[in-house]
C-alpha cells in the first residue's frame, strides 16, 4: 500500500514536471513571454525572409520585444511582420527596423534604431522606414559572376575587328 | 434615409481616397523624374568631377530634403544639438551626401534608371523602386520621398541597405561618445578624408 502512494506520487511529480516543461517550450518558442507590459506595432518590409514568429527584437543589443506574427499584405505583395514590444519602449515616429543576421550565417533578427522626432509612435500603428533582409547569396552572385551587361559588353568588344 | 445614402458615401470617400493617393504618387514620381533627367544631363556636360559636384548641387538641394536627412541620420541625440550645432551639422551633412555620390560619377558616362511602380506604404509616404545601370551593373535603388517635405527624397535605400540606417549607425556612436561636438567633428574628419 505504501509503495502504490510512493509510485503514484513519482507519477504525479514526473507528469507535472512534462507538462511544465511543454508549456515553457511552446511559450518561449512563439516568443510570447516578453516581460510585464506590451503593446503591438507593425512593421512593413519589401523581404523578411528568415523572420518568423518568436524572433527577437532588438535595440542597443538588448532585447526589447519579440515577432508576434509575419504576414504578406496582399495589396503591394509586401511583409509586414507584428512585433510585441515591452511597454516602456516610446519609439519615435521616424524610428528605423532594420532585418539583422547574427553573424555571418546566425539566426534572423529584428534590430530597431530610434529616429529624432518628438513624437511616437502608437500601439497598432505601422514602421515603414525599414531595411529588409539583404541577400547575400545575390550579393555574392554579382561579384563572383559579375552582371549579365558585363559578360555581353566584354563579347561586343572582342567580336569587334581590330583597326 | 441617411442609412440609404451611407454606402453611396462611403464609396465616394474611399474613390477620394484612392484618387488622393494616386495623385500624391503621381506627383513624387514626376519630381524625382525630373530631378534624375536634370541630373543625368548636368552629368553629361561636366567636364570633371569639381564641376559635376557643383552643377548638381541645386538640383540635389531642390530634390534631397537634407535638413530631414540629417535629422534622421542623427537620431535621437538630434534634440540635444544647439541650433547652431544643427545648421552646422546639416551644411557639413549636405556636402559630404553631394561630394560622396558625385565622386561615384564618371563625367561623360551615363546612367539608365528605370522606374517601378511606386507605392504608399504610409499617408504622406511614397516609395519609389528603380533599376539603375551603370557601367555595366545593376543596382536596386529604393528612393523614399515625404510630403511633409514637399516630396523630396529624405531616405535612399541601395541594395536593400538604407543610407539613413547606415549613417545612423556611425553618428549614434560618435554622439554617445562625445554628443554633438563629437558627430560635427566625425563629418569633418569625413569631408577632410574625402576631398
Amino acid at each position: 500500500m505504501k509503495n502504490t502512494k510512493l509510485e503514484l506520487s513519482v507519477g504525479v511529480f514526473v507528469l507535472l514536471g512534462l507538462a511544465a516543461l511543454a508549456y515553457l517550450t511552446i511559450k518561449l518558442g512563439t516568443g510570447s513571454m516578453v516581460s510585464g507590459n506590451s503593446y503591438l506595432i507593425e512593421s512593413r518590409f519589401a523581404n523578411a525572409g528568415g523572420i518568423h514568429p518568436g524572433c527577437s527584437v532588438l535595440l542597443s543589443g538588448v532585447s526589447v520585444g519579440r515577432v508576434e506574427s509575419v504576414r504578406m499584405d496582399p495589396s503591394d505583395y509586401s511583409a509586414i511582420a507584428t512585433l510585441r514590444l515591452t511597454s516602456i519602449l516610446h519609439l519615435p515616429t521616424d524610428s528605423m527596423a532594420s532585418v539583422k543576421t547574427s553573424g555571418l550565417i546566425g539566426d534572423k533578427y529584428i534590430a530597431l534604431s530610434p529616429g529624432a522626432d518628438s513624437t511616437f509612435i502608437q500601439p497598432g500603428a505601422r514602421i515603414t522606414m525599414t531595411e529588409s533582409a539583404v541577400d547575400l547569396e545575390s550579393l555574392i552572385g554579382k561579384m563572383a559572376f559579375g552582371s549579365i551587361d558585363k559578360d555581353k559588353e566584354t563579347k561586343e568588344k572582342k567580336s569587334l575587328p581590330s583597326p | 434615409m441617411m442609412k440609404r445614402q451611407l454606402p453611396l458615401l462611403l464609396l465616394v470617400f474611399c474613390l477620394f481616397s484612392r484618387g488622393a493617393l494616386i495623385a500624391s504618387t503621381d506627383e513624387a514620381e514626376k519630381r524625382l523624374k525630373t530631378a534624375v533627367n536634370q541630373v543625368t544631363e548636368i552629368a553629361a556636360h561636366a567636364p570633371d568631377r569639381n564641376a559635376l559636384a557643383a552643377g548638381v548641387k541645386p538640383t540635389l538641394q531642390n530634390i534631397l530634403s537634407f535638413e530631414t536627412m540629417t535629422r534622421r541620420a542623427v537620431g535621437p541625440g538630434w534634440r540635444q544639438f544647439t541650433p547652431e550645432q544643427q545648421k552646422e551639422a546639416v551644411g557639413l551633412f549636405t556636402t559630404l551626401i553631394i561630394r560622396t555620390y558625385t565622386a561615384k560619377f564618371t563625367p561623360g558616362e551615363l546612367p539608365s534608371v528605370t522606374f517601378k511602380a511606386a507605392s504608399s506604404p504610409a499617408p504622406g509616404r511614397v516609395e519609389i523602386p528603380t533599376t539603375s545601370s551603370y557601367k555595366g551593373s545593376h543596382y536596386d535603388v529604393v528612393y523614399r520621398l515625404d510630403e511633409s517635405d514637399d516630396w523630396r527624397i529624405t531616405d535612399v535605400v541601395i541594395e536593400g541597405v538604407s543610407m539613413i540606417a547606415n549613417y545612423r549607425t556611425q553618428f549614434d556612436a560618435e554622439f554617445k561618445q562625445g554628443g554633438a561636438e563629437a558627430v560635427i567633428k566625425a563629418l569633418n574628419r569625413s569631408l577632410a578624408t574625402s576631398k
